[in-house]
């Protein structure tokens, strides 16, 4: 418990508080604490013939994690998460903006919308857009019969089309926080805004900006986290072909039979993931 | 009343530990062995049989050794087999119950992932190979040589499997494919950068798919990949590479924790009865051990290139120990580079 919520409640959690908050702490022990031990203490171990981690000193696998290699695969998913944040973002904020902004009964017919699509699994939903993507697909035969392109479109199988599964299965994640943020901001300050001679443009950078910027920055932490840990969209709609760094992942565990090294890779993501998380917090705070 | 309740509810322990007994653990592939078969072992035999899958034999290995779970038959690929054997992890098969293994081609028994023919029962075997768009692709392909070619960039599917990469490269150099050293590897390593640069897609699921949709015309495939596209089309010509095809034999073995030996021998036998082997081969058109399984079969399906090629070297995989973080390595490399 922290001081301030010490100070707040004016007592410390009785017993039952306790009782309540025991499934969540064991949960959190059972499945946070205990395998990020475990993940914590195979990166130092190395591996035999069989692929049985045994338990010997070894920063080997720090060393090839921290190898140019592994780096620049580090580099590249950074990248494409990055840029599925910024795409999220300018595609997410005006569907929030203008669902939030909408009359209560809309307002829920349009988050339904946004939702509609988890109660499909992520996998077969991804399978869907290999038909719309594929050379002779939906999306190819539809630009070719309005003129648009002459030829089939080689889409499938490559960078954009990564892009474009990861924006697609991340940006209710964005939409939602930012909804939220904008649900609650009061009209009375864009008015206002308005009335001291702020244009459109000022408004929204001054005004609605730093508003919703707590949505935004939650929407920022569960897309881009996420995304660069993806390795289905990459393997499916990218062709395998070039490695991201959840697929270095995933191979290590199968066909390398090298779970140190898996499991170092595993401990470095998570600390980039509590460092971001650090910076974003920081930086919401101070905002 | 509670006690009468309380009595029904131990009963009822009581009947479903009886019928552990009962109860076959079947640890294979997914989509290998097909529901009919197990209805049709559950009806006759009344043992229900549980089949938990795997997508590749290092993630059974890797399960198999976490214990956890015990099962009474898995189904390793040939050289995880090895692997299995010389820890020490399977149980002899007992020979006497198991009268249809008469039926097995004497070639794939007593092959070097089990010499002396003691723990494993082939289950079906297969290639690797290349599928060809005829309708496309109007030049001959003989082997690797002529499917990696500059023209062919991003028109080619293989599949996302490490070792079978380094391997193509290995035979095409002219080396064994079971050598994996750093020298080998070095010599691979300029070849094999350029294949990659050239391939569109790596999927080891459903390579078919690819062809298929005509996204790309050329593919080194699983032989049963192969066979099913050339159900769906005849354009689909499968080649064994002129360099050298490895085949894979996916073997059935019971495990040496297994708590139902009994079981494990029943199913076995009767998967290798000719009747049911072939409702396998039926929906998994790879190559069928079982000679009298294959009397049953169409001319079709023995026609199908695929399925039954001429298959004149029986290297298959061998166990590498800690040599597949190498492959690893290279291939990740590789990717990353282009």
């Amino acid at each position: 418990m922290s001081q301030s919520g010490v100070s707040q409640a004016g007592r410390r959690p009785g017993v039952a508080g306790w009782l309540m908050l025991a499934p969540m702490l064991v949960w959190l022990a059972a499945f946070v604490v205990v395998p990020m031990a475990i993940l914590a203490i195979y990166s130092f171990c190395e591996r035999d013939e069989l692929g049985r981690v045994v338990f010997s000193f070894s920063t080997d696998s720090y060393v090839r994690v921290f190898s140019p290699v592994y780096l620049g695969i580090f580099a590249r998913s950074i990248g494409y998460a990055a840029l599925t944040t910024a795409i999220c973002i300018v595609l997410g904020f005006p569907v929030a903006w203008v669902i939030a902004r909408a009359s209560e009964a809309w307002r829920a017919r349009l988050l339904l919308l946004v939702m509609i699509p988890f109660w499909t699994s992520f996998l077969i939903r991804t399978y869907a857009w290999l038909t719309i993507l594929k050379s002779d697909g939906l999306l190819s035969a539809l630009l070719q019969h309005i003129r648009i392109v002459g030829a089939p479109l080689e889409l499938l199988y490559t960078p954009t089309a990564v892009v474009i599964g990861l924006v697609y299965a991340y940006l209710p994640f964005m939409i939602l926080p930012i909804y939220a943020s904008a649900e609650k901001l009061d009209v009375a300050l864009i008015e206002a805004a308005h009335d001291l001679g702020c244009g459109p443009l000022r408004t929204f950078r001054e005004v609605i900006v730093p508003l919703t910027k707590p949505g935004i920055y939650a929407g920022v932490l569960l897309v881009f986290v996420p995304a660069i840990g993806m390795f289905a969209i990459t393997d499916l709609m990218g062709g395998a072909r070039v490695p991201m760094i959840g697929n270095v992942i995933q191979n290590q565990f199968f066909q390398a039979r090298d779970w140190p090294f898996g499991a170092a890779l595993g401990v470095v993501f998570t600390l980039m993931f509590v460092v971001s998380y650090w910076i974003l917090q920081r930086r919401s705070a101070a905002a | 009343m509670k006690i009468i309740r309380l009595l029904t509810a131990v009963s009822f322990l009581g009947f479903v530990s009886g019928t552990r007994a009962a109860e076959l653990n079947l640890f294979a592939w997914s989509e290998y062995v097909p529901q009919t078969v197990i209805d049709g072992f559950t009806k006759e035999t009344k043992i229900k049989v549980n089949y938990e899958t795997f997508a590749s034999g290092e993630e059974m290995l890797a399960k198999m050794l976490a214990g956890g779970a015990s099962y009474d038959l898995v189904q390793p690929p040939d050289y995880i087999a090895e692997v299995l054997i010389r820890n020490k992890l399977l149980t002899p098969i007992d020979a006497k119950k198991l009268p249809n293994l008469k039926n097995v081609a004497p070639e794939f028994l007593g092959m070097p992932h089990d010499p002396e023919q003691k723990f494993t029962v082939p289950f079906m075997i297969g290639t690797v190979g290349i599928v060809v768009n005829t309708d496309v692709v109007k030049e001959p392909i003989r082997g690797y040589k002529d499917v990696f070619q500059p023209k062919f960039k991003n028109r080619i599917v293989v599949v996302n499997d490490n070792r079978e990469l380094v391997s193509w490269v290995l035979v095409t150099l002219g080396l064994d494919q079971n050598d994996i050293t750093p020298a080998n590897l070095a010599k691979v390593k300029p070849v094999l950068a350029e294949w990659i640069k050239l391939v569109k897609v790596f999927d080891s699921d459903s390579p078919k798919t690819a062809l298929l949709s005509g996204e790309v015309d050329l593919g080194v495939v699983w032989s049963g990949e192969a066979a099913r596209l050339y159900e769906e089309d005849k354009k689909f010509a499968y080649i064994l590479p002129e360099e050298g095809a490895h085949p894979f034999v996916d073997v059935m073995a019971i495990p040496a924790n297994a708590e139902n030996v009994d079981a494990a021998h029943k199913f076995l036998d009767y998967i290798l009865r000719p009747e049911v082997s072939k409702l396998i081969s039926d929906e998994f058109p790879y190559t069928n051990p079982n000679l009298e399984a294959r009397k049953l079969l169409s001319e079709e399906q023995l026609e199908n290139p695929a399925s039954y090629p001429k298959i004149e070297n029986y290297d298959t995989f061998r166990d590498i120990g800690k040599a597949a973080t190498l492959i690893d390595q290279l291939v990740t490399d590789l990717k990353s580079a282009q």
